[in-house]
């Protein structure tokens, strides 16, 4: 069995039972179950067939705010604040006593998110771990704006991975917001492997990350 | 020779309706309100209630005889511009202020089992001619919708027919177009979307009443995306 999360730059992809990639996407392994990062390019050529599907593509089988909410159950306190920050979305689920109470999905946004700062982080030849936690923030209400203060803080003088850790900061605060301001979140996505993210986000909240499997492990339930 | 038309939009006071009738007694009216296709005439921003621009974009495309123009708060600030700009364009324009809230005639399309769509259709389409007063089969909520009817009836055809109608749709299925205690009552038990067309000064109402009765809001400037449609699928799934 295959359960695909097809995001908009990495797919995620649990295997079940003889099904398998290749070894490099391979991920980890856990019970029967085997975990792959895939470039979503390459799933797009291939002839992969999923058994459940969510996510960027157009014969998804699972609405993604429902994997949210199924793949983080058996993780979180019964009151909890799950925010899955991706390439171009972000979502967030609130549970109460453990049933549904609030969401919200910024759906459609790219300025702000993911893809943004992969694209910052190729064009200033960076890694993501070169990016450090700094305590200021650039207020962006828009990514343009965000790229704007970027070249403005460089022109300045500032090292580029700096500049970038400012916005970095101003997307973990805009996150937080957007979630309506939680004591604590659940990090889904792949901003979890985004040190300098998280920390800006812990300046918020407490952070709890989950991984970049929540979606993926939503799927297999049914 | 060409069919002559009565333009309208929101609900005229009936007194006006009945007079233009008299005027006209062969003319078909038609609602500016809804998305008929006219081309963009470009007169109103870019970023502006999609209703309002129906409105206008429809009264040139149409070049209705006679447009009675509610302009009070049965309708809306905009209304009461766009009247004024359509006049100041040679429309002839007979504006209307209908605020009244009583007397209100029973509520029987929003709670029955007709699908969302066809209550919408039933209470929008019969604003000239009257509500039919049937009675039709009751259905136990099991969703709400709140607000005015959508730009975009694609939107209703994702609730189930066990869903109520609140809101302004409500208070023109009532006959009281302005009466905001109507306008603002919900079935707190029932897990409700609020809708409201994006630009509009109901926006306000409907992110109020969200947060008050932990519904969904949601605004939508013209047309629905697959995004919108994943959202309200969310909230209908787990609520």
């Amino acid at each position: 069995m295959i359960y695909l999360d097809a995001g908009t730059t990495y797919s995620k992809i649990i295997t079940t039972r003889n099904d398998s990639f290749d070894k490099k996407y391979f991920i980890k392994e856990f019970e029967d179950k085997k975990y792959y990062i895939i470039p979503s390019s390459i799933i797009k050529t291939s002839n992969i067939c999923p058994s459940r599907s969510c996510g960027h593509m157009s014969n998804a089988t699972e609405n993604e705010i429902i994997a949210l909410a199924k793949g983080c159950k058996g993780t979180i306190d019964t009151n909890a604040t799950i925010l899955d920050l991706g390439s171009r979305d972000a979502k967030w689920i609130r549970f109460k006593d453990s049933k549904f109470h609030d969401m919200d999905w910024n759906t459609s946004c790219a300025s702000s998110t993911g893809a943004t700062v992969e694209m910052l982080l190729k064009f200033y030849n960076l890694k993501r771990d070169d990016l450090e936690f700094n305590p200021e923030k650039f207020t962006i209400t828009c990514g343009i704006f965000g790229l704007e203060k970027i070249m403005d803080d460089i022109s300045k003088g500032e090292e580029a991975k700096t500049s970038i850790a400012k916005f970095i900061h101003g997307i973990a605060y805009n996150a937080w917001v957007f979630a309506k301001k939680p004591l604590k979140i659940y990090l889904s996505g792949g901003f979890c492997d985004n040190k300098c993210f998280v920390h800006s986000l812990e300046e918020y909240c407490s952070v709890v990350p989950l991984g970049r499997f929540v979606l993926c492990e939503g799927l297999i339930d049914e | 020779m060409n069919e002559q038309l009565i333009g309208f939009w929101g609900y005229p006071d009936p007194s006006l309706i009945n007079k233009i009738k008299n005027q006209y007694p062969n003319c078909r009216w038609v609602d500016l309100d809804v998305d008929l296709g006219a081309p963009d005439k470009e007169i109103l921003p870019k970023a502006y209630c999609k209703i309002i621009k129906n409105i206008i974009n429809n009264a040139f495309a149409l070049s209705p005889v006679k447009i009675a123009a509610p302009i009070g708060k049965d309708k809306c600030d905009s209304g009461w511009f766009a009247a004024r700009l359509l006049s100041e364009f040679g429309f002839d324009c007979e504006t209307s202020i209908y605020e009244q809230t009583l007397p209100k005639r029973p509520i029987k399309i929003c709670t029955s089992n007709l699908p969302l769509i066809d209550k919408f259709n039933t209470i929008m389409n019969n604003i000239i001619d009257g509500i039919p007063d049937i009675n039709y089969p009751q259905i136990k909520p099991q969703f709400g919708f709140w607000g005015v009817p959508p730009n975009d009836y694609e939107i209703l055809k994702l609730f189930p027919a066990a869903t109520h109608i609140y809101g302004w749709t409500r208070c023109v299925e009532a006959g009281t177009p302005a009466d905001l205690e109507l306008e603002m009552y919900v079935d707190a038990s029932i897990p409700t979307v609020f809708y409201a067309q994006a630009f509009c000064s109901k926006t306000q109402l409907a992110k109020y009443l969200a947060d008050k009765y932990n519904g969904l809001y949601i605004d939508v400037d013209d047309y629905i995306n697959n995004s919108i449609k994943a959202k309200i699928e969310a909230f209908l799934r787990l609520r």
